[in-house]
C-alpha cells in the first residue's frame, strides 16, 4: 500500500501515478480535480519534494483519472519507476474563486469559533450529499458535526485570519441530554 | 417489486406529525431524525431535517425535486475524506 505523503505547505494534490500507459512513457494518473483533465490545468507538476517538474499533456481518459504524458519521461521503464508520485501545484496557482466561493484546501483545518468567540472545532471538509454543501467539524469535544454551507449556519469565514465562524441551527447541535428522547412513535 | 400504489407514499406518522408541526409554528429549526426509511411528502418542502447517518445528523433541506426520495438517500452512511484538490463551494 503506498502512503500519502504529507502535502507540503502552499501547494495542493492534484494526482497520483498509479502506473505506466503505453510503450512511450505515458502515465495513468488518478486524479483528485473536480474534472479529470484539471490535473494539467495549472501548468507544470511536481513530486512532494519537489526535485522533479512535469509538463503534463492529458491523452486519454479512464473512470478515476486520465492517462497523460509527462515531459522528460519518454520510455515505459521510466513511466513505471514513477508509479505512486503524488503530483502537486503551487496554491497561487489556483484561479480566484467567485465571491462567496472558497477552495475546500482554504477551509479545511480552520478552527471554527461560536459567534460569542469561544472555541467550536476544526473543519474536517466540504460535501455535497445532494441536499446542498455541508461543512463536516469535530467539535473541541471531538463530536462530528456536520453543519449547512450557509451564510446563516457560517456567516463569517476569515480566510487571513485563518478562522470561520459558525452559527449552528436551533436543534442541530445540542447536549445529548437534550436528545434524550426526541424521537419515537408515541413521543 | 415496488410498493402497492393504494397504500400511499411510506412516512413515520411521528415525523410527519413533527413536520406539520414545524411548519404550523413557523419555526426554522432542524428536525432530527432517525427515520430514514420515510418518504419525503411535499408538505415537507422547505423543512430542514437533521438526518443521522449512524454517526451524525446530516442537515438535509428539502426542495421540491427530492419529493418521492428517501430521507435516507441523503445521508450517506459512508464517508471519504480525500484530497480536496481545486474542489470549491459556494455559500448560500
Amino acid at each position: 500500500m503506498v502512503r500519502t505523503p504529507e502535502t507540503p505547505k502552499g501547494y495542493i494534490c492534484v494526482g497520483v501515478i498509479i502506473g505506466p500507459y503505453g510503450v512511450k512513457g505515458g502515465v495513468r494518473v488518478k486524479t483528485f480535480t473536480a474534472e479529470p483533465s484539471g490535473v494539467a490545468a495549472y501548468g507544470p507538476v511536481s513530486d512532494e519534494t519537489g526535485s522533479q517538474s512535469f509538463e503534463v499533456t492529458v491523452v486519454g481518459k479512464f473512470k478515476s483519472g486520465v492517462n497523460v504524458m509527462l515531459s522528460g519521461v519518454s520510455d515505459r521503464d521510466t513511466a513505471e519507476s514513477l508509479k505512486g508520485t503524488h503530483l502537486y501545484v503551487e496554491r497561487d496557482k489556483l484561479p480566484e474563486p467567485d465571491e462567496d466561493e472558497f477552495y475546500h484546501s482554504d477551509l479545511v483545518g480552520l478552527p471554527a469559533e461560536w459567534p460569542d468567540g469561544s472555541a467550536f472545532g476544526i473543519v474536517r471538509g466540504l460535501n455535497d450529499y445532494g441536499a446542498g454543501d455541508v461543512i463536516e467539524l469535530d467539535t473541541v469535544d471531538g463530536k462530528p458535526v456536520v453543519l449547512p454551507f450557509t451564510h446563516a449556519a457560517v456567516p463569517e469565514i476569515d480566510l487571513a485570519g485563518g478562522r470561520i465562524v459558525v452559527d449552528p441551527p436551533e436543534g442541530l447541535v445540542s447536549s445529548a441530554k437534550q436528545d434524550d428522547g426526541l424521537e419515537g412513535p408515541g413521543k | 417489486m415496488s410498493r402497492s400504489v393504494w397504500k400511499g407514499p411510506f412516512v413515520d406518522a411521528y415525523l410527519l406529525k413533527k413536520a406539520e408541526k414545524s411548519r404550523a409554528g413557523g419555526r426554522n429549526d432542524v428536525i432530527k431524525t432517525w427515520s430514514r426509511r420515510s418518504t419525503v411528502l411535499p408538505q415537507f418542502v422547505g423543512l430542514t431535517f437533521g438526518v443521522y447517518n449512524g454517526m451524525k445528523f446530516i442537515p438535509v433541506l428539502i426542495t421540491e425535486n427530492m419529493v418521492g426520495h428517501k430521507l435516507g438517500e441523503f445521508s450517506p452512511t459512508r464517508s471519504f475524506f480525500g484530497h480536496t484538490a481545486d474542489r470549491r463551494s459556494k455559500r448560500d
